[in-house]
């Protein structure tokens, strides 16, 4: 807003022209009013129409009649452990790879040049595309079969560039102060890395984990090739598993009458997000940001 | 002493194990069926064979039946791959699949819809003709009320497309569509919310959503009446079959399976799907 007035140049405050100044505000204010409006319509919709099927049991019954009736209980199990597998193979090696982009690698080296474009190509790939490779590699390919493994691998493929590319960003925003310092106290390169240089990178990588946790569970292309369609209880990772947006999908699109407990799990879902995004910043804020305090 | 001993326990337990099996054949047909079971394709069948198979898994504890859906196509190329062991397709096998053997489970009809204002009662198969190909492009020259129609269409791929194409001797690239979409979910959803567009949907999600008050009407087709019960007698005409299709011999699950899913056992489970169960 402030800045919109202040960005104007000092012919458009003159009393004559005052009126695109005026349009200005109101057109920004207009813009930023729908786009509250938009999410509050959606989670609103969301509201009135899956409460009514909400309840404590919903949460833990198994679906019946294609989804129609019961409850959700088995698909939120295969939905957090996908979630797992990709989050356990995601963080170790985006923040590797991010390490070393950010500290490894010269600005303008060539090898870190490479694997920065192909992380940008990658971070622009549709998901059914990544759906289509992680059946052909990790389904047919590498014998895993519709599963929980295959599903996570997936969505860890995906949700890699962004992890990586705003981590490297959090390690480029620790001021080269924190490495000198480090370097006259005498520390290793690896106990700078570890007590000082990642723990001050923490908001970037904690901004790549609230970004990939969001795509990946709301994804549904990729998860309906790899940890497929099966609504019944996991008993292990290799078994197939329903995650929560595929059954959204599936009640929405698939099963007359399902409508009621689509919205009811999407409202399910959104709150799940919510709840993973906070636990998220509060555990980095405990485990990491506590050790130094940035600026 | 103690080989011969737990051979005995080992016979025990098997006799155990068929007197089991047994008691459970007399249902099932033969011996106890065991292992799992890979079934792939159509999203239309899917629900209704998730349905199926969780009662199957329920009458044998040591079966675990995975479904997964992805279309018709993908159902065929999976048992020739051998990664299904079952598909499941919503239509009957095309000339160039009749190295594969399907068994109906159900049978879907394909249903003509309207907004429900839309005075429209009945269309010829001519007037439904001229309207999807564009030569009739406004609802007073079919019989109705002023207004330019929108035709609403499949995408391509889709199993409806394919058998509402071939009743009337149509090629996709005649028809004249406002709008394509994908699911009947969505025909039903577009229709509803436009009262002058026009759809076909299957008969069984339109007979369900028009039951609970969505605004679509199914005007007669050709003087035949849209209804579950003209297809379950065999008179509709636009009609197609829910089939499960294997490739080459069948393993003794598959077997047990489709017998089962084609069996009187599993009719309310189609009925619940909106689905008419297949008569042999």
């Amino acid at each position: 807003m402030s800045d919109v007035k202040s960005s104007q140049p000092a012919w458009m405050s003159n009393r004559h022209f005052d009126w695109p100044d005026r349009l200005a505000t109101v057109l920004v204010w207009l813009v930023a009013i729908s786009i509250v409006a938009i999410f509050v319509w959606i989670v609103g919709d969301l509201v009135r129409h899956g409460v009514p099927h909400l309840s404590v049991s919903f949460l833990f019954e198994a679906p019946r009649d294609a989804g129609r009736a019961g409850g959700v209980g088995p698909i939120l199990v295969s939905t957090g452990l996908i979630l797992g597998v990709c989050l356990a193979v995601s963080i170790p090696v985006g923040v590797g790879t991010a390490m070393l982009l950010a500290e490894f690698t010269r600005r303008g080296g060539g090898f870190g040049l490479l694997v920065r474009r192909s992380l940008d190509v990658l971070a622009g790939v549709p998901s059914i595309v990544f759906g289509l490779f992680g059946n052909a590699l990790f389904v047919i390919y590498l014998g895993m079969g519709f599963s929980i493994l295959a599903g996570g691998l997936t969505l860890a493929c995906m949700v890699l560039p962004i992890l990586i590319r705003s981590t490297e960003e959090g390690f480029r925003a620790v001021p080269d102060d924190y490495r000198r310092a480090a370097a006259a106290l005498g520390l290793t390169r690896s106990a700078a890395l570890w007590q000082i240089l990642l723990p001050a990178a923490t908001p970037g990588l904690i901004v790549g984990l609230v970004l990939g946790i969001g795509r990946a569970l709301a994804e549904t292309a990729a998860l309906l090739f790899t940890s497929g369609y099966v609504d019944r209880m996991p008993e292990s990772v290799l078994d197939s598993g329903r995650a929560l947006s595929i059954h959204i999908y599936d009640l929405a699109m698939n099963v007359p009458g399902g409508d009621g407990n689509a919205y009811a799990s999407a409202l399910v879902l959104i709150v799940l997000l919510l709840a993973i995004n906070g636990l998220t910043f509060w555990l980095a804020d405990r485990w990491l940001g506590r050790r130094i305090t940035p600026q | 002493m103690r080989v011969i001993r737990s051979m005995l326990g080992l016979a025990l337990l098997l006799n155990l194990l068929v007197i089991a099996a047994c008691g459970d054949g007399a249902t099932g047909g033969e011996g106890e069926v065991q292992g799992r079971l890979i079934v792939t394709g159509s999203s239309t069948v899917a629900p209704l064979v998730g349905e199926i198979a969780r009662r199957f898994e329920q009458k044998h504890p040591g079966v675990r039946i995975d479904v997964q859906a992805g279309g018709s196509s993908q159902a065929v190329a999976d048992v020739q791959r051998g990664t299904a062991g079952l598909g499941m397709i919503s239509r009957s096998l095309a000339e160039s699949e009749r190295h594969l053997d399907a068994t109906t489970i159900a049978r879907d009809g394909i249903v003509l819809i309207v907004h429900r204002d839309n005075p429209i009662d009945a269309l010829s198969d001519e007037q439904v003709v001229d309207i999807f190909t564009g030569r009739v492009r406004n609802w007073k020259d079919a019989g109705g009320d002023d207004g330019r129609i929108t035709v609403v269409n499949k995408a391509d791929g889709r199993a409806t497309l394919a058998i509402f194409l071939d009743h009337y001797e149509l090629q996709s690239r005649d028809i004249k569509p406002g709008v394509v979409i994908g699911d009947n979910q969505q025909g039903i959803r577009t229709v509803a919310g436009d009262p002058h567009a026009i759809s076909y949907v299957s008969i069984g999600t339109a007979t369900f959503e028009a039951s609970r008050g969505t605004a679509i009407r199914m005007p007669r087709i050709d003087g035949q009446e849209p209804t579950l019960e003209a297809v379950h007698r065999g008179e509709y005409a636009l009609a197609r079959p829910l089939n499960l299709i294997t490739h080459g011999s069948r393993s003794a699950l598959a077997e047990a399976f489709i017998a089962f899913a084609s069996s009187p056992e599993v009719h309310d489970l189609v009925e619940a799907q909106y689905f008419v169960p297949a008569v042999e």
